[in-house]
């Protein structure tokens, strides 16, 4: 098990009351070469993002936005800086343990679902669980309560491409959740909806990790739906331009910012 | 991840694909047949020439003679005559299980009025064993002298009355082996003298009254090496010969220089039994390197197999090839199949599936090729086979004997699977390895 030192679960804050770190990002960079010239997508990016956060990455294509989360889920590995997971560098792992730490501590979510199609609701969901070992059975159960969390009780048999597309994304979310992990990584997740499925996709996968105590981040592109979250990471050519907070408790879409 | 999830994910995907699937299996089908069909040729023509010289006699014996017992080429040293210390030496060897002296004399035979010249030959316990019976039993150890008689012995007997035997008026001797008395004269020579008549005759030896333990299986039509000698126990044949000459010397039995007798028989001729053929050449070996003359059926099996092994390895390497283009099919179909996956493989890999875990995912699935066309392969094999052997007499026609020419040994049905999973495994290997190392990025580009 690739998992780190365990830490008391106290709804994400530490004994003293402060906010844990999950995430920490220290002058990170990623460059590309094109032919002679390089490339930025990122250049020198530093942030915290904490336990329990609903986080967007907001930035208009092109602005290194997806690169980041690549990073931040270990599938990119980054030219220069330091990325700190639930205490472990992840910059420096090699590619199965790389594959371990995301088996253990990251669920993802995608734009285009990519649901398995030779299977169905239940065992789309319960894939990542079998990839950790866990006997059908027991996979099985936990798969049909996350299907039931995202409302799919029906569906629970269907194959992946029986389903509309918000049925299928409603499935990726459970999947993603299956393994309860520490940290969700949501890329475009709702691109591919209309725009009445994506408040409810939204919506949906607001409270289940606020309920949960998970961090959630989401990568976007529309300022609209970035509002959602508790906290927006403005990116624009590489580097973070400003970072705004939410308060939901209140009415939506009040956000103030910090830079 | 389990082995069962890993199996069944891997079946997941074959199915998904059934003509392709099938298409390549049909190339492992074929392939596979036609290995095992060859090699099970070539172990059927081995078989049948083993069975035509087992018909000869039994394999795993060697036959020793000693040039002396014949007044040979011994010149000043001693004669290196088979004695019970010499077979005690033999036994003693590497791979030899048993040893028998073979002690043979000539006797008379009478029943009623056909009387026969036979040889008595004194033979081990164990020698005794491997004789086929058809009537009777071995004699106990420690009986009297009891006779085992060769299925063709009966053909010896000739009418004593009109001097015509089986060879003349071509019907058997009218005798009964076991319910009716036996009479043997062991000394011939002066039985001989008995029958010459005239003023120097002198009086007949006595006759013996000796039973009957069994017959050799088989009638006068029926060959085998036990087929024409009547054998007792050598230890019972020993006393009775004693008893008979008492000190006088026993005939056909060598003399030291002064012309004497030795204390002790020697023995014209000797059995070893060998555990294992394969043993047989170098037990013989050792035994002409001992200064004995040693005679096997194995020197002429060898050549022959020798043969054979050189047919049956250009037949399996016929069959090889259409295996080989079958394990290019299998690559083929894998390496397709990786090219459609890309996006899956990026997205479990995502997920957090093992790198190791998906390798292992598509070896198994072409190693499921290779199973499954191992298995539908060998049915067919088998099929193929009976049909050449029940239907088609190619045995008769290229060996000339009966027998089955195609024979598929359990080892070959085994390894033929064994061997079409392994050939999958390694066509699947480097496109499994392409497949682990497939970047995850793969998945979430959106197209």
């Amino acid at each position: 098990m690739a998992e780190g030192l365990k830490i008391p679960d106290i709804g994400g804050k530490s004994p003293q009351g402060e906010r844990m770190p999950i995430i920490q990002v220290k002058n990170l960079y990623k460059v590309y070469r094109v032919g002679e010239t390089k490339v930025y997508a990122l250049g020198g990016v530093d942030f915290t993002m904490y336990r329990g956060e609903f986080c967007a990455i907001v930035g208009p294509s092109g602005s290194g936005k997806s690169t980041l989360l690549n990073m931040l889920a270990g599938l990119e590995k980054p030219t220069k800086g330091e990325i700190v997971i639930d205490r472990v560098h992840i910059e420096k792992m090699k590619e199965n343990e790389l594959v371990a730490f995301r088996r253990q501590k990251v669920g993802f979510i995608f734009q285009s679902y990519n649901l398995l199609k030779t299977l169905n609701a239940v065992e789309n969901v319960a894939l990542p669980l079998s990839f950790r070992g866990m006997p059908r059975r027991k996979r099985n159960e936990i798969a049909k309560k996350y299907l039931k969390l995202v409302g799919l009780e029906k569906q629970m048999n269907h194959m992946a491409n029986a389903m509309s597309g918000g049925q299928q994304q409603r499935v990726g979310i459970a999947r993603a959740l299956a393994v309860n992990p520490k940290i969700i990584f949501a890329d475009e997740p709702t691109g591919n909806l209309d725009s009445k499925t994506t408040m409810e996709i939204l919506k949906l996968m607001r409270r289940i990790v606020r309920e949960q105590n998970q961090t959630l981040v989401m990568v976007t592109h529309d300022n609209h739906l970035a509002s959602y979250a508790d906290r927006q990471f403005h990116i624009v050519d590489g580097k973070i331009f400003k970072i705004e907070e939410c308060h939901h408790e209140e009415e939506e879409g009040k956000c103030e910012a910090f830079l | 991840m389990r082995f069962l999830d890993l199996l069944t994910m891997s079946v997941n995907n074959l199915r998904r694909r059934k003509l392709r699937t099938a298409l390549t299996v049909l190339g492992v089908i074929i392939g596979v047949a036609s290995v095992v069909i060859m090699v099970s040729l070539g172990i059927g023509l081995n078989a049948l020439m083993l069975e035509q010289y087992a018909s000869y006699g039994d394999m795993t014996t060697i036959s020793i003679y000693s040039d002396s017992y014949y007044g040979g080429s011994s010149g000043d040293s001693e004669p290196n005559y088979l004695t019970d210390e010499v077979l005690g030496q033999f036994e003693r060897l590497d791979h030899v299980t048993a040893v028998s002296p073979m002690l043979s004399t000539y006797v008379i035979m009478k029943q009623g009025i056909y009387e026969a010249n036979v040889n008595i030959v004194g033979v081990s316990r164990e020698y005794l064993k491997r004789i086929p019976l058809g009537q009777g039993q071995v004699p106990e150890e420690g009986d009297e002298m009891k006779l085992i008689y060769g299925n063709w012995i009966i053909q010896r007997f000739s009418n004593s009355k009109t001097g015509e035997g089986y060879w003349d008026t071509g019907e058997l001797a009218d005798i009964d082996y076991m319910n009716k008395p036996m009479f043997v004269i062991f000394d011939t020579s002066a039985y001989y003298q008995s029958q010459g008549g005239g003023e120097n005759q002198t009086k007949p030896p006595k006759k013996y009254m000796i039973n009957a333990a069994g017959v050799v299986e088989g009638g006068i039509d029926d060959y085998n090496s036990y087929a024409y000698s009547v054998y007792t126990d050598i230890d019972a044949l020993k006393t009775q010969l004693r008893q008979i000459y008492k000190k006088n010397p026993i005939p056909d039995q060598p003399t030291n220089k002064k012309g004497k007798p030795y204390p002790y028989f020697i023995y014209e001729q000797a059995v070893v039994f060998v555990d294992e053929m394969s043993n047989v050449t170098d037990v013989q070996q050792t035994l002409i390197d001992m200064g004995y003359q040693a005679d096997s059926q194995m020197q002429w099996i060898e050549q022959s197999q020798q043969t054979y092994d050189v047919i049956q390895l250009v037949l399996g390497g016929i069959g090889a090839i259409s295996l080989f283009v079958a394990a290019i099919g299998i690559a083929n179909t894998m390496m397709m199949s990786i090219y459609e996956r890309t996006k899956e493989i990026g997205v479990i890999k995502v997920l957090g599936c093992d790198m190791g875990n998906i390798r292992n995912m598509f070896l198994i699935e072409s190693g499921f090729i290779g199973f499954m066309g191992g298995v539908i392969g060998l049915i067919i094999s088998f099929t193929v086979s009976y049909v050449m052997n029940n239907y088609l007499g190619i045995g008769q026609i290229m060996m000339g004997i009966e027998g089955d020419i195609s024979r598929i040994p359990l080892w070959l049905a085994a390894s033929a699977i064994g061997f079409a999973i392994l050939v999958g495994m390694v066509a699947g290997f480097f496109p499994s390895l392409r497949a682990m190392r497939l970047s995850p990025l793969a998945a979430i580009r959106n197209e």
